[in-house]
């Protein structure tokens, strides 16, 4: 009975927060579409329900009913494997993030925690293990295609998930370091207080005001938002897909639904990286003033709500980003990967670790 | 100077200033609303076309239902993408006089410029405002001398009078007509 309860609630659990990115997932077509159009004078998509509200329904219809072409030579398993390797990871990491506080309840003699579906200890490191996999799926769609174009563009896509990965995973370093644990839910639970207690500014460690600034993860944040807008292959560094200039990259032969898990697979990726973002630097749940507004039987609703603001700031953050900033070259993209973004983090977690030695004793 | 060429650097000034600029393109149109999209929500909404506008190609006819076409040819060999087909014939009874019997277009070479109504030396063409011709077949766009003065009809309501009608000196190939005076009406 007790397993039972628990894992009906982890199997609503999972069904809401499924529910709810794969709505985001759809609306945020619209959403950067909207966004884009307003920052360049134009009006975006008008024609489906009011003001083209609809679009991705109908978008999603198209997608569906679309022919279903596998290219003649094609590997047909890894073909049809490609674009679900791309979605699975893209989702699974959503399963660790804190998107309220960290209370429970009791249902039938069961202890549930109702904003987080898993409290892994190594949450961080899970996600970033899953999102890796993404890289697999690109590079064996551009190889399975049977392309030589798709294989160049899966190669180039993969190089540059590969080279900023690791400029996230070092960036994030930095709050591990200050945080002590790779829980996202201890993570978010240390910079409870207000704004000064986030990672971001990191007055929350103790050692008073002269020691705030080098525990600050100002730098970290840059190096991985600029790193997570790479790996998520958006505007300034969308160099494999590069709409405007070659035929989608690794995606060239992909249509239809396979074509829609793609799709799906990038902007799961991009809520992804700013819920984790939101986790790491921003306080997650916690609001930038101290306590809560709320009484504390319903603060769960202000914890929730903050979340969710921090997250779509983000999102807008990259359609903010892609409405402004040309595309990159492909040796400035490396360059600045491995000259600029890399010693950045690398110096980050050498100071940081310093001063949390010295805070320590 | 350097220092704050590096200070520009560290802090994305460039960049900030980008955002700077989309964001208060966004500011404005959704939130002052003072500002207004410039593209055309087109199937609802259609630009007003200027009286010189290049569209499709139209036959004319007089006020009195006839033909203004001559059946001269001079059209056909004015086209550069051979689009005009015309087939001429003598008016019955009167040696005189020719008529195009046949006259096609093939619209899907046509690229507007203009030259057959410049060439026509009878002003019997003439380019309408219509531009939504799109079609499932391209050989609908093979349009035959009905089509064509149906367009013509429909754009030019108001017909010429005949020609010895209106200037009573001129003959009625009016080769010199750029320089006709003032007419009547």
């Amino acid at each position: 009975m007790e397993m039972l309860v628990f894992a009906g609630a982890a199997v609503v659990k999972i069904a809401v927060v499924m529910g709810v990115v794969l709505l985001t997932v759809a609306f945020l077509t619209l959403a950067e579409r909207k966004v884009l159009s307003w920052m360049q004078d134009r009006m975006g998509p008008m024609e489906v329900g009011p003001y083209g509200t609809l679009q991705p329904i109908a978008d999603g219809i198209k997608l569906f009913f679309k022919e279903d072409i596998i290219p003649a030579g094609a590997n047909r398993f890894l073909f049809s494997l490609a674009p679900i390797l791309s979605l699975v990871p893209a989702f699974i990491g959503f399963a660790v993030v804190p998107y309220g506080p960290n209370r429970e309840i009791e249902l039938f003699g069961v202890t549930i925690k109702p904003f987080i579906i898993t409290d892994i200890n190594i949450g961080i490191l899970y996600i970033l293990a899953f999102v890796s996999i993404g890289a697999y799926g690109v590079i064996l769609g551009g190889w399975a295609s049977n392309n030589k174009y798709s294989l160049l563009g899966g190669l180039r896509s993969a190089a540059q998930v590969i080279s900023y990965e690791l400029n996230i995973g070092l960036a994030i370093i930095g709050v591990l370091i200050l945080s002590g644990s790779l829980s996202m839910v201890t993570i978010a639970e240390k910079q409870a207080g207000s704004i000064l207690n986030w990672n971001i500014i990191g007055m929350g460690h103790g050692g008073g005001i002269w020691w705030w600034f080098p525990v600050t993860q100002i730098v970290a944040f840059v190096v991985y938002i600029i790193s997570a807008v790479a790996e998520t292959n958006r505007l300034p560094f969308d160099l494999p897909e590069a709409e405007s200039e070659l035929v989608a990259g690794w995606m060239t032969e992909y249509s239809g639904m396979r074509f829609a898990f793609f799709f799906m697979a990038e902007y799961a990726n991009m809520i992804l990286v700013s819920c984790i973002a939101s986790v790491l630097f921003l306080g997650g749940y916690h609001a930038p003033y101290p306590g809560t507004l709320l009484p504390d039987n319903l603060s769960w609703i202000e914890g929730v709500a903050w979340f969710t603001v921090k997250v779509y700031a983000f999102l807008f953050l990259f359609f903010w980003l892609r409405a402004t900033l040309p595309r990159l070259r492909y040796d400035q993209l490396m360059r600045f990967g491995w000259k600029v973004m890399l010693p950045l983090a690398l110096g980050n977690i050498v100071i940081t670790s310093i001063v949390v030695y010295f805070l320590r004793d | 100077m350097a220092v704050a060429q590096w200070v520009k650097t560290l802090t994305f000034y460039e960049i900030l200033v980008g955002m700077k600029a989309t964001i208060t393109v966004l500011i404005q149109r959704i939130i002052l609303r003072n500002r207004k999209a410039i593209t055309l929500q087109y199937p609802h909404e259609k630009r007003e076309l200027p009286g010189t506008y290049r569209g499709m190609i139209a036959l004319l006819r007089y006020d009195d239902g006839t033909d203004k076409c001559v059946g001269c040819d001079l059209c056909e060999s004015a086209c550069p993408s051979r689009v005009i087909t015309v087939i001429s014939s003598e008016v019955e009874g009167e040696p005189m006089k020719r008529y195009a019997k046949e006259y096609y277009m093939d619209m899907t070479r046509c690229l507007f410029c203009g030259l057959c109504v410049q060439a026509c030396p009878v002003d019997a063409l003439a380019m309408t405002t219509e531009y939504e011709w799109a079609k499932y077949n391209k050989r609908d766009l093979r349009l035959n001398k009905e089509q064509l003065l149906a367009l013509g009809d429909r754009n030019f309501p108001v017909r010429e009078k005949k020609l010895e009608f209106q200037h009573p000196n001129v003959a009625y190939f009016n080769i010199g007509h750029k320089n006709l005076p003032p007419k009547e009406s």
